[in-house]
């Protein structure tokens, strides 16, 4: 099952209804990526556990953007979508990028990163550790979204343009079952 | 974030604290690549008290993992818990990685092999 898990394109996917999400705005600042995240993320609920992982997988998004689709140009700013529940945790960010041009090539990377990982040959994993093109540089790790990808399981969908991604992730529903236990 | 060096025996314990983050994963390996001119060949990693981390610190235990193994000199990566285990995790790199689960199976593992 996990590894027939892919990104797609898909603009008309219902990720992308925008309808009751919150809107916020943010210039490519990397310095402040931490820091846009965090004004995301305040408005999930406490209910939701893990809220530093769903921190870090936000802002893997909002660097992408910044980085990656705006090159970090002041001029340039990054649109962020977003709702969240007890039960779910939803995200669209747009840049004003070109868009991520190699999207298949990073789907076959994942496909063969993950045949390596079930057969537990790290040796041969070694090769796919940190997906990188002529666009990346030193400080790119290149994993990201390889963490993404299983964190976001109602799927990551991009535009046409590929310049905006819509995510969603749903958490187990708590059960409010009797766990008194009753002795007589 | 905080980096601390400290001995045993010839094992090399490096205790990072706080974040490991785009910010400061480069530091960490700024300081084992040092570690490596000074030919050290027994490491530990301690993650006990770092709280959070992202795909650049991913990344950077990634690469100090690669640059090690290149040199055959050892790293065991430790007390990896909580948001950073469920990053590892999720990145699909628990089993690549050497992953000890305490400082002292850490160093009992090293001492194998010394």
């Amino acid at each position: 099952m996990s590894d027939e898990k892919k990104i797609i394109v898909d603009e008309h996917n219902k990720l992308f209804d925008k309808r009751g999400m919150f809107h916020k705005r943010f210039v490519s600042d990397f310095r402040q990526i931490r820091y846009f995240t965090l004004l995301v993320v305040q408005k999930a609920p406490p209910e939701i556990k893990e809220i530093n992982l769903l921190e870090q997988q936000i802002s893997e998004i909002i660097k992408n953007a910044i980085k990656h689709g705006n090159h970090s140009d002041p001029k340039k700013h990054i649109d962020v979508w977003f709702s969240f529940s007890e039960t779910h945790a939803r995200l669209i960010v747009q840049d004003e990028g070109e868009g991520f041009e190699y999207l298949d090539q990073w789907n076959e990377f994942n496909r063969k990163r993950n045949e390596c990982f079930k057969k537990k040959n790290f040796e041969e994993m070694a090769k796919y550790v940190s997906f990188i093109t002529d666009k990346s540089d030193e400080n790119d790790s290149g994993n990201a979204l390889f963490a993404a990808l299983e964190y976001w399981n109602g799927g990551i969908v991009f535009n046409n343009k590929k310049n905006a991604v819509a995510l969603a992730k749903y958490f187990p529903k708590k059960r409010y079952g009797l766990e008194i236990s009753v002795s007589s | 974030m905080e980096i601390k060096l400290r001995r045993y025996s010839s094992i090399y314990i490096v205790d990072i604290s706080g974040e490991m983050d785009m910010y400061n994963a480069g530091d960490v390996k700024k300081v084992i690549n040092v570690m490596i001119r000074k030919n050290i060949q027994y490491y530990i990693i301690n993650l006990e008290y770092v709280g959070y981390i992202d795909s650049s610190g991913i990344g950077a235990l990634i690469y100090i993992h690669s640059q090690l193994k290149k040199r055959n000199m050892v790293l065991r990566i430790v007390n990896v818990k909580g948001t950073v285990k469920k990053v590892i995790e999720l990145t699909k790199i628990t089993g690549y990685l050497q992953i000890a689960q305490s400082l002292e199976d850490g160093i009992a593992q090293i001492k194998e092999l010394l």
